[in-house]
């Protein structure tokens, strides 16, 4: 039986609110130094440094999850993850191509930079990513399970942007795993595996909130087993 | 047409900042998705909502919205209060709700 640590919820300089200087490879050194095995990237509705991130954790030797946090049209943030860069890339293009088209104003929201794995910017995300994409909760659930990746509904004791706040409670569906920012969680999790992130904005953030599953099974498989069994347990957080 | 100084007055609403007291305020916008007040709220109106977080401060600025009225009681974050002051966007507070602040509102700018 293995343990491991995870942080599922990360963004990078691509997310409107994220630090111009947390890179993609930066998140995976940092989070690498503070202990973390399994660590996503989940920008706000784009993958686009995914790849960049996938070099860096291939590099640094730590298990990369290739996510999203995808906001949907209630305004829920949801983190789908994947298991490989074309699963994630290819599903970041289907939920980009479904964002209201409003050019991103950088002075207002943070500029959306595309970098590669040194840094370097390659472009910059033109629309607006904090979204919503045009997908109902429900759906975004429904496709990314179809699409073999894992759903979490993020942050759900958030008093905005959570489906506990805008929904009114959790509806019964078929989560990966639910995350809490507090634990134990303040809200109703109606059983399901509550797993914590650190939702970094900032390299500051970076591996503040983790926690550790258990498996037989190694990757992203041991994410699946975990959850499905629960193994997941908590050891205060940086 | 009046400006947020006189409304703020007139319907008795906690003042959480309020750099600029001669905005001019013509119209009123009620929402709580802040994907639909970027698509459909118009410049020189209120927001009325109960979004008291930072990103309602993005929105407003980028429509040209130069005040919010939080309801319900809600309090804005530090940092939406520190956005607002340099956007220059006031903010005000009631625990009345959007029906009621939509109302009440409408009316004092002769709309109703």
């Amino acid at each position: 039986m293995g343990r491991w640590c995870i942080d599922l919820h990360n963004h990078s300089c691509l997310s409107p609110c994220g630090s111009d200087a947390l890179l993609p490879s930066i998140l995976a050194m940092e989070a690498y130094d503070k202990g973390v095995e399994i660590l996503a990237l989940t920008d706000h509705n784009c993958c686009r440094n995914i790849p960049a991130f996938a070099d860096a954790c291939e590099i640094i030797g730590i298990t990369g999850v290739f996510g999203v946090e995808v906001t949907t049209l209630e305004e829920i943030h949801v983190l789908a993850l994947f298991e490989e860069v074309p699963q994630a890339l290819d599903f970041g293009r289907y939920i980009e191509s479904m964002l209201p088209r409003i050019p991103n104003a950088a002075r207002l929201f943070g500029n959306q930079y595309v970098c590669d794995v040194a840094g370097t910017h390659i472009e910059e995300a033109e629309l607006f990513l904090y979204g919503p994409a045009d997908i109902t909760y429900d759906t975004l659930v429904e496709l990314t399970l179809a699409r073999n990746g894992l759903v979490i509904p993020a942050h759900i004791d958030r008093p905005a942007n959570s489906v506990t706040a805008n929904l009114g409670f959790l509806p019964e569906l078929p989560y990966s795993a639910v995350e809490s920012i507090a634990i134990p969680p303040v809200v109703d999790t109606n059983g399901y595996t509550v797993i914590q992130g650190s939702d970094a904005h900032y390299i500051e953030h970076v591996g503040r909130r983790r926690c550790f599953i258990e498996s037989d099974v190694v990757g992203f498989a041991a994410l699946r087993d975990a959850f499905s069994r629960n193994t997941v347990s908590f050891l205060g957080n940086l | 047409m009046k400006n947020i100084e006189e409304l703020a007055q007139e319907l008795s609403y906690t003042v959480f900042t309020m750099e600029d007291s001669s905005a001019v305020i013509l119209d009123g916008y009620t929402s709580d998705l802040l994907s639909d007040v970027m698509g459909n709220a118009s410049e020189d109106s209120a927001l009325i909502t109960i979004q008291a977080h930072k990103n309602t401060i993005a929105v407003a600025s980028l429509i040209g919205m130069h005040a919010i009225i939080l309801c319900n009681g809600r309090a804005p974050a530090d940092d939406m209060i520190e956005a607002a002051k340099r956007e220059q966007i006031a903010i005000l507070g009631t625990s009345e709700n959007q029906f009621t602040v939509s109302y009440r509102l409408a009316k004092a700018l002769g709309k109703v």
